[in-house]
């Protein structure tokens, strides 16, 4: 365990190296490898330690596997606000090919989460993936972007969290935790999950929020997931999210696409 | 500005980002240590944009990962938590050293990241100054008083109190906190004694109160109440921001949070030619 980890390796890459990327190599590599596309915000911090514990199990299982920041988010480069969705689908073709290029070659799978899922789906055939695996991938973009408004705006009269609430602040460029832009925004309400083209697997939670209720159009190849991240809670917001039954459920349907 | 992704430490067993100014002309590093259990970027990213902005003034950073947080694992060691946190921030800094040159150490850390900031810069001469945010203090009776007192009188918290089954968790309305881990602050004698050590050895210190802490600290003049004369240092220095969270999740607040720390830094540490 220890050698492993210690050969987990932390590093900047893509065009003007503005990515940051964590690769965990597998010991007996089985031919494909996985790469995991963050959530974005919050979420992203709340599923760090989850991915980790992912990229842990897969590569424990012969599965080569990249964690990564987009563009504007977590270690990359780039400010908060400059995160947008086409840089983020380039993004993510930029870290399948640096997966590929460390894996030396293959078939490569990826995990999503909320916008980390619909990113995947959205990049599956640009970045040459050869299967997805969605976690409450966002069904409904005007409602994702209605839920952070929300949130946004409870957050200031929120007397768990401040002594004094604050009703007349202009947060209306921000997101619980971030600044956004307004493209952003407008890319967001118009975000639709399509047909990956690929193989796909979606996991929903026990009680999933409306921006990722599940669609019926995906019926027969949904599975529910005994956990709950209370994605649209304020109270939340500092919380992890660490869920076994999500890890085995993510790893059983990354396998069975190998 | 760049920045580089390392792991480093006796074991390995740390992860870490240094960011570097285009032009190094200072002796003076600045170590972010874990807030609570979130991992090296901080709060809401708060580590990422002020290593940023520090390296834009002219001075090297590195944000990283203790001992069994984040992307760190464990060193191996058969050490007590304490010492574990010293041994990492000493490894944080060699590391530092062998990639700035920097030689002196400034810490940045909120809430355990504070108490942790407070035991290494105790320990280790090579730190020169430190930034606790919702760090060591105590309830005294001024802050009983502050606290309770305008409840006591408040017609509506006395409504609240008699009707809070019904409206324990209306929106807006506070609720009991739910248990947590948290580490066992040293006692306010020992605490003292540490900082005037600490304050001999001439190190700046900062000690940045959130709003989010009022159950313990909630008014400026709370800081003598706490530290008696050692408050009164020259080189000590304290600042309540009674809007804020404690985690700075408004992006205004976070910026405000920055400022202070850029004049603090530029005051205490100043740069002869910015980094970028």
């Amino acid at each position: 365990m220890k050698a492993r980890i210690e050969a987990e390796l932390p590093f900047y890459f893509g065009p003007g190296r503005e990515l940051f990327g964590f690769y965990h190599p597998a010991a007996a590599v089985k031919g494909s490898a996985v790469l995991l596309c963050p959530p974005f915000g919050v979420e992203q911090v709340r599923c760090h330690r989850l991915y980790r514990q992912l990229a842990h199990g897969l590569a424990e299982s012969g599965f080569p596997v990249l964690r990564f920041d987009y563009f504007g988010t977590g270690d990359s480069a780039g400010e908060s606000r400059q995160f947008e969705w086409t840089r983020c689908l380039a993004d993510v073709i930029t870290a399948a090919s640096e997966l590929r290029a460390r894996h030396g070659g293959g078939r490569v799978l990826a995990f999503g989460a909320r916008l980390g899922a619909n990113a995947a789906l959205a990049a599956a055939q640009s970045a040459r993936l050869d299967g997805v695996v969605a976690w409450d991938a966002i069904t409904d973009g005007a409602a994702l972007v209605r839920q952070y408004e929300r949130m946004q705006e409870s957050l200031k009269v929120d007397l768990n969290r401040f002594e004094y609430p604050r009703p007349t602040l202009d947060v209306s460029s921000q997101w619980p935790g971030f600044e956004r832009s307004d493209a952003l925004r407008s890319q967001l309400i118009q975000l639709r999950l399509l047909d990956p083209g690929v193989a796909s697997a979606w996991l929903y939670s026990s009680t999933p929020d409306e921006p990722s209720a599940p669609d019926e159009h995906r019926a027969g190849r949904q599975v529910r997931v005994e956990v709950e991240p209370r994605w649209d809670d304020v109270d939340s917001l500092e919380l992890a999210i660490l869920s076994h039954p999500l890890l085995d459920a993510a790893k059983r349907h990354l396998k069975e696409m190998a | 500005m760049h920045e580089q992704a390392f792991r480093f430490g006796s074991a390995r067993h740390l992860v870490g980002v240094v960011g570097l100014p285009a032009v190094i002309d200072h002796g003076v590093g600045v170590l972010f240590l874990n807030a609570g259990m979130v991992y090296r970027i901080g709060p809401f990213r708060l580590h990422v944009e002020l290593a940023r902005r520090l390296n834009g003034l002219g001075y090297p950073t590195l944000r990283f990962d203790m001992s069994t947080i984040g992307d760190s694992g464990a060193s191996g060691q058969r050490l007590s938590r304490p010492e574990q946190v010293v041994a990492d921030v000493r490894d944080a800094m060699e590391l530092l050293q062998q990639q700035s040159g920097c030689t002196r150490f400034v810490l940045f850390g909120l809430c355990s990241g504070a108490q942790n900031a407070h035991s290494a810069a105790h320990a280790d001469s090579r730190v020169v100054g430190a930034l606790f945010l919702d760090g060591y203090g105590h309830r005294t009776l001024g802050q009983r008083v502050r606290h309770y007192l305008p409840r006591l009188l408040s017609v509506s918290s006395w409504r609240h109190r008699f009707s809070r089954h019904a409206t324990v968790n209306a929106a807006g309305a506070p609720h009991p906190a739910e248990p947590m881990f948290v580490v066992e602050p040293l006692p306010p004698k020992v605490v003292r004694g540490q900082l005037g050590e600490m304050l001999q050895r001439g190190l700046k210190l900062d000690f940045i109160y959130s709003g989010g802490v009022a159950r313990y600290f909630n008014h400026i003049r709370q800081f003598r109440e706490c530290f008696g004369r050692l408050a009164d240092h020259p080189n000590m220095s304290a600042s309540h921001f009674k809007e804020t969270d404690h985690t700075y999740v408004l992006s205004g607040d976070r910026q405000r949070l920055l400022d202070h720390v850029e004049q603090w830094m530029q005051r205490h540490f100043p740069v002869t030619r910015p980094g970028m």
